[in-house]
């Protein structure tokens, strides 16, 4: 049974439709499950506060849900709208589909993280309640940077004409770039959360350490968003690179391998640098004095991890300009 | 539930008032589809943040299956209601997709700016 392209193009409209939703919507339910579970033992803890609990975990919430929201804009776009019937339509559907449902993941479950943090830090030290919330949506919103650059990278897909390239192997660089920005996030939204989580339960330890926790939770996420950004360096290069036509099989497979090395690649640095970073953070809140010591190891381990990532990129680079 | 409902009052009337003020001011210099898309975007915005906060004494204090159940379908039930704008902006030509998004965003926005802007705030107080 034979199928014209625009058939192909509808069932890759449709597929990459239902990969950015359900993928995307992974992550926020496990974020917005580990924030209500937080709540109910601030609750119990605090029964009091529950007015202010209830507030902050519905901020927190609807900071969190804003990944999978992203997914839901693209899972429509790709429903919805009627694309052209060229060949290349269908990686240029998948990847942003692929993009956009992985890229959620980690910045959903990443958020949830000091939401849940901030409940309980909230039942505990009630007096901070304005830090902990500045905190944790300082955090949140950091954990959402993966799944903006995972957006960015679908809508780019999705308004470039890719109609003039050569099919081998654009397609390959194409599914590649959707593959390098969505896996690539997972690992940056779940580490920017683990730190961002240690810095409000270090407000509600010991709020004197307010100032010097944000501070470092800041540098820490700051760090681990790096692979995030390896891997939209990826994307960008295979998205906008002139490739040669060819018959050969290699280059297309060697641009869908360096598309799959950086977004493999990305997610064990970024979380242990979030490891490191939420460390750090949990040591400053309880010793200040030791600030100065505390993230200069920080960011020592950070860069010890973030060498495999960096592996990832060469490889990728490698793959794309000289294989 | 006092402070949920004032939280809401207050994100929802900033956003639906820029919103409005924002929309009116794009559609007096010709950008008719960008000013209804960013009023659109907030309305289900807005209606979404209500019915999360309106869900949420629901999900607590039941049992496991129970607050589960209710999670799922309110995350159902809210995708549903965001969806309707998208797909509206995607198929009729009187509404901009992108300040669609933007005004379903509007409130995570303004969520964000005041925390931020009050952390700046508190730095330079400190500095002062």
């Amino acid at each position: 049974m034979a199928y014209d392209i625009q058939t192909w193009v509808s069932v890759a409209a449709l597929s990459g439709g239902g990969m950015a939703m359900g993928f995307g919507a992974i992550g926020a339910a496990i974020g917005e499950g580990y924030t209500a579970a937080s709540a109910n033992e601030a609750i119990s803890r605090n029964p009091e506060l529950s007015g202010d609990i209830f507030k902050t975990m519905l901020v927190g919430q609807a900071i969190a849900e804003s990944a999978s929201i992203f997914a839901l804009v693209i899972a429509m776009m790709l429903l919805f709208t009627e694309f052209a019937a060229h060949i290349l339509m269908v990686p240029v559907l998948l990847g942003a589909g692929l993009a956009m449902g992985m890229g959620a993941i980690g910045a959903g479950v990443g958020a949830g993280y000091p939401a849940g943090a901030c409940c309980l830090g909230m039942a505990r030290q009630p007096a901070m309640g304005g830090r902990l919330t500045t905190n944790m949506l300082i955090g949140s919103a950091v954990c959402q940077t993966p799944a903006i650059f995972a957006l960015v990278v679908a809508f780019i897909l999705l308004f470039t004409d890719f109609s003039q390239s050569p099919v081998s192997p654009t397609w390959a660089a194409i599914l590649g770039a959707g593959i390098s920005a969505g896996f690539g996030a997972i690992g940056s939204g779940l580490g920017g959360g683990l730190v961002a989580q240690a810095s409000c339960e270090g407000v509600a330890r010991q709020p004197l350490t307010a100032t010097p926790v944000t501070n470092v939770m800041l540098l820490g996420q700051a760090v681990t968003q790096t692979t995030a950004i390896y891997a939209l360096l990826v994307s960008f290069i295979l998205m906008f690179k002139t490739f040669p036509a060819t018959d050969l099989i290699a280059p297309p497979m060697a641009l869908l391998a360096a598309g799959i090395c950086m977004g493999i690649g990305a997610i064990g640095p970024a979380i242990g640098e979030g490891i490191a970073g939420q460390s750090a953070v949990a040591g400053i809140a309880r010793n200040q004095e030791h600030v100065a010591d505390l993230t200069r190891l920080m960011l020592v381990g950070q860069a010890v991890a973030e060498s495999t990532g960096i592996y990832s990129l060469v490889i990728a680079l490698i793959l794309i300009f000289v294989v | 539930m006092e402070a949920l409902r004032q939280t809401q009052k207050k994100y929802s009337s900033r956003a639906i008032t820029t919103a409005i003020f924002a929309g009116f001011f794009l559609i007096l210099i010709g950008q008719p589809a960008m000013g209804k898309g960013l009023i659109l975007g907030t309305v289900f915005g807005i209606v979404n943040f209500v019915l999360m906060g309106e869900t949420l004494p629901l999900r607590l204090g039941k049992s496991k299956r129970k607050t589960y159940l209710f999670s799922f379908g309110s995350i159902f039930f809210r995708y549903i209601i965001v969806a309707v704008p998208l797909v509206m902006a995607i198929k009729l030509e009187q509404y901009n997709l992108f300040s669609t998004m933007l005004g379903i965003f509007l409130i995570q926005f303004f969520i964000l700016a005041e925390h931020v802007f009050s952390l700046i705030s508190s730095a330079r107080g400190k500095q002062v």
